[in-house]
């Protein structure tokens, strides 16, 4: 059924702004809302495998130069992009779920940005034009702004306004890389650049093919919250609702390796382009553990975490084999979920105390036992204990490093994840081991079943991708396979 | 390439250059989105100037034009079409962020982004 490819996108677009205009009908938002959850996850599974072409314009054969292009949008659906939308899909209606738990009234214009988000990521992955993923990457910029500034936490409007000046800087420069590469080869579909790139019609060597890497690459750098845009990127997740920066969390894994799949789909012929990739990658593993190391906000915390688990998934793409990308993609899953899981547990931390500070926190293990075990099997799969599913992607990558001839990364990959075991020990300790503060009331607040829920559906995942990693594992492979 | 392409390109990369200067070393809020707004206008100038073509004719197929003499004498459509959208999102984005700085002004009184976007983390210790 090719026709259920543009659909995922559709879809969440057009529930998002039904529920914006009937947002006044609150129980009519609500089941709008929560069916259309449902459906994101289910359209992505039950979809086939295949190529959409917008407006029914397939490829054109031009005679005389025996080239094949492409005149309109196209959308490619293999394997990645169906494992990557269910789990965004997922993680969507776990939110959506939460969220319209949580509160009586529904906010429409909150809703319309979690399903405009949703839609703009499943767009970055379909979407074979790379003109087509920047109008997206722009609207998941809007939406994750929106998503901050909808929060009731201190200073998410100063926060959202540096996320978006920034943006509005990168992004830019990106679309000036992308008018280079339309310059150099007429096209903006990429099975056409790609074409162009490697069958010498375009000069690989070239200043302006450098340059347009270059501006590109600055804005995969604010995309991914790597380098030197990983302060605002945790920022941005400490100042959104728990459950919104799980999601937050899960769009910028998938701008990341969206933007970079098409990156090395490009660029792979110019050595310079890995070594970049490893060198910011590496830099975002150090700084993000370093940093969080140094948090007392246990959500600021989570965020730095983050950004040092996105520096794996680089280290796999940027290493350049098909053992090492498969590795980073499967990292990157993992962390949508793993990250995803600590949100919401910490998240269910700051409803039950309202503190998010370390040290005014203890003795939680006794009233909210159910949540210290989930978080705590979440965290040690952030820091690769097996067997969880963050064990397997992070010994698929020292695996891959060694291949690759870099036993030195293989040696940082394994301190960077112990560093992560200490940070998540330490802030564990402080949160529910430690005696409890005698100021801390917690005696009659409870952890929404909701929030209880989507960790356990979560943890279920991480568990099974860690017992069974080749479900997933085989899959991306056939698809590195088929782009290298 | 055309002189009227090379002024653009001129033009356009002073823009952008003029703009991120705005954008990174001014303080005051409104002068740095009046940056920001350079670079996206820059960008959008060169990107229609990688369309231009010297002496072409507009890319609109009338009826009764030979196919191949359109194809080689008219003007390259799609980065118009590029551009149109960007102009959309830009207009967007800078929407949005007004107003943000319409809010954020009501509270702090002062346009300065030192005052307005200082590290939070440290405005909360303050608070405390």
């Amino acid at each position: 059924m090719n026709e259920l490819i543009p659909l995922m996108v559709i879809i969440p677009i057009i529930a998002a702004l039904l529920i914006s205009a009937f947002s006044k009908f609150n129980t009519i938002s609500k089941i709008l809302a929560f069916v259309v959850a449902i459906c994101l996850p289910v359209i992505a599974i039950a979809s086939n495998y295949g190529l959409h072409y917008f407006g029914g314009y397939e490829p054109i054969l031009d005679n005389v130069t025996g080239i094949t292009y492409h005149p309109a949008i196209v959308y490619s659906f293999t394997f990645l992009q169906q494992i990557f939308i269910a789990a965004t899909g997922l993680l969507a209606f776990l939110v959506i779920f939460i969220y319209l738990a949580k509160y009586r009234k529904v906010s429409g214009p909150y809703l319309f940005l979690l399903f405009m988000g949703t839609a703009s990521v499943t767009a970055m992955l379909l979407t074979d034009d790379i003109f087509h993923l920047f109008v997206f990457f722009e609207i998941l910029a809007l939406a994750q702004v929106g998503i901050v500034a909808a929060s009731s936490i201190d200073y998410s409007y100063e926060m959202a306004l540096k996320y978006m000046i920034l943006g509005s800087i990168g992004s830019p420069i990106m679309l000036l890389g992308i008018g280079f590469l339309l310059a150099l080869t007429g096209s903006v579909n990429i099975t056409d650049i790609v074409y162009a790139v490697h069958n010498g019609l375009v000069d690989s060597k070239s200043p302006v093919f450098l340059i347009s890497l270059g501006l590109i690459f600055f804005g995969w750098l604010y995309a991914s919250g790597l380098p030197p845009f990983h302060t605002i990127k945790s920022g941005i997740y400490s100042k959104a609702e728990p459950h919104g920066a799980a999601l937050l969390q899960s769009f910028t894994v998938i701008s990341m390796i969206s933007i970079v799949l098409i990156m090395f789909r490009i660029y792979s012929s110019l050595q310079i382009f890995e070594v970049l990739i490893v060198f910011f990658s590496i830099l975002a593993m150090i700084l993000g553990v370093s940093l969080a190391l140094t948090q007392t906000d246990f959500r600021r915390m989570i965020g730095f975490l983050a950004v040092g688990e996105l520096g794996f998934i680089g280290l796999g793409i940027g290493l350049g084999t098909q053992f090492s990308i498969t590795a980073g993609l499967f990292q990157a899953l993992n962390e949508i979920i793993i990250t995803a899981l600590l949100f919401i547990g910490f998240g269910a931390i700051v409803n039950a105390t309202n503190e998010v500070d370390t040290r005014k926190l203890g003795g939680l293990l006794f009233y909210h036992p159910k949540v210290a075990l989930m978080l705590l099997i979440g965290g040690l799969a952030m820091a690769g204990v097996p067997p969880l599913s963050g064990f397997q992607s992070k010994l698929m990558l020292v695996q891959a490093s060694l291949n690759c001839g870099y036993p030195e990364i293989s040696i940082l990959a394994i301190m960077v994840s112990i560093a992560t075991f200490v940070v998540f020990v330490k802030t564990y300790y402080s949160i529910f081991l430690k005696p409890k503060p005698k100021d801390l009331d917690v005696e009659n607040k409870q952890v929404p079943k909701t929030m209880i829920f989507a960790m356990a559906i979560l943890l279920i995942i991480v568990v099974l991708f860690g017992v069974y990693p080749d479900v997933v594992t085989n899959g991306i492979s056939n698809f590195v396979g088929g782009i290298l | 390439m055309a002189q009227t392409q090379l002024a653009v390109l001129f033009t356009s990369t002073a823009l952008i250059i003029i703009g991120l200067y705005s954008a990174i070393f001014i303080d005051n809020i409104i002068k740095k989105i009046i940056g920001i707004s350079f670079i996206e206008e820059g960008v959008n100038l060169f990107i229609v100037a990688i369309g231009y073509k010297s002496g072409g004719i507009v890319p609109i197929l009338m009826p009764g034009m030979d196919a191949s003499w359109f194809s080689s004498n008219s003007a390259y459509p799609l980065p118009f079409g590029l551009v149109l959208t960007s102009i959309v999102i830009g207009a967007s984005t800078l929407a949005v962020m007004l107003a943000f700085v319409m809010v954020l002004y009501k509270r702090y009184g002062t346009l300065s982004t030192k005052v307005m976007l200082a590290d939070t983390s440290k405005k909360e210790e303050y608070d405390e």
